[in-house]
């Protein structure tokens, strides 16, 4: 069962759908800042993630779980999950490969030479991915339950 | 150890939305008295001026939970609640308060804030960190260097838990896409 299948769950209200539609692209904003700037202000990929994650749930609070279940992408979803990690192995594994340690950014300074800043930038933005997408899987699998699978025979 | 207004009315803030979430009886009422709860712990990290974990609190504790505890109830049943508290069990109680007087215990075994003599803030370790992060990472942030680089085969088992969490979930409930 659904949540949108039980009446009086999600109301639609063009004051909540206006004000999403308006504050969306700041937070979406606000948590690439949180994710970037991590490394020189408080945060950083974890808290930046849950951020950009909580507004897909901005939309589905406005607009209704299951149309924004149709509207997001799963590929999108699923890439940023398996890409948050094996971006962050790829650069851990990669300096191993170049004869450091595991994550060891100064074996990348011969290809650029603020390597360590950026590549901690890059760390934070895939666990950002990570974080993110599974934010809204989970949100998107407790919403729909065991419901949603034909032939499911408990639950 | 003197507290000053706002810590003492945070203390006061976060004690009484923690016994609310434990003690109300409507499940609803509880999961708002828990996520109140975490803002609360989040701010008091601000005021510890420990701003990366206040980040976190607030995204995680009082954003992400709340949302996922809602929903989990929208979806269940929930029974009619006849009374405003949940009935308590004295043993329990004896039990829980005999805990927290072991904890509080060990209160006055730790470091003042900011005690530059606490092993913590003095150790080798953390000094080597505060001192070379900079120049070896080139952020400024030394809990992203830390994070990110001196203990970042950590980090990366994190984000894997996280990922992990994600596939798990996916399989409990036999599905094969996130959305």
């Amino acid at each position: 069962m659904s949540v949108d299948d039980q009446p009086g769950l999600y109301v639609e209200s063009t004051i909540i759908m206006t004000t999403v539609r308006v504050v969306a692209p700041f937070v979406l904003t606000f948590a690439l800042f949180i994710m970037f700037h991590g490394a020189d202000s408080p945060g950083g990929g974890f808290q930046g993630g849950v951020i950009a994650g909580s507004v897909v749930m901005m939309l589905a609070f406005a607009y209704g779980i299951d149309s924004t279940r149709q509207w997001l992408d799963v590929r999108v979803v699923a890439a940023l999950a398996s890409g948050g990690v094996l971006v962050f192995a790829g650069i851990g594994l990669g300096s191993i490969l170049l004869g450091g340690q595991f994550l060891q950014y100064t074996e990348y300074e011969p290809f650029y030479a603020e390597a360590s800043k950026y590549g901690i930038e890059l760390v934070e933005l895939g666990i950002g991915g990570i974080v993110a997408s599974v934010a809204i899987g989970l949100f998107f699998l407790l919403a729909a339950g065991f419901g949603h699978v034909a032939g499911e025979d408990e639950a | 150890m003197t507290l000053s207004l706002l810590e003492a009315a945070l203390i006061v803030f976060v004690v009484g939305c923690a016994l609310g979430a434990a003690l109300l009886k409507d499940t609803l009422a509880s999961v708002i008295s828990f996520a109140a709860y975490s803002l609360g712990i989040s701010i008091i990290w601000l005021v510890l001026q420990a701003p990366d974990v206040g980040l976190t609190e607030a995204a995680v504790g009082a954003g992400i939970m709340t949302i996922l505890f809602i929903l989990a109830l929208a979806n269940t049943v929930t029974p009619d609640v006849d009374r405003l508290l949940e009935s308590v069990r004295w043993r329990t109680v004896a039990f829980v308060g005999a805990f927290v007087l072991v904890m509080a215990a060990t209160v006055p075994a730790l470091p003042t804030i900011g005690d530059p003599t606490a092993p913590v803030a003095g150790g080798e370790v953390t000094q080597y960190y505060l001192a070379n992060a900079y120049t070896e990472t080139g952020v400024k942030n030394a809990v992203t260097a830390v994070l990110a680089a001196y203990r970042g085969f950590d980090t990366l088992g994190e984000a894997v838990v996280v990922f992990s969490a994600g596939v798990v979930a996916l399989s409990v409930l036999r599905r094969e896409v996130f959305a």
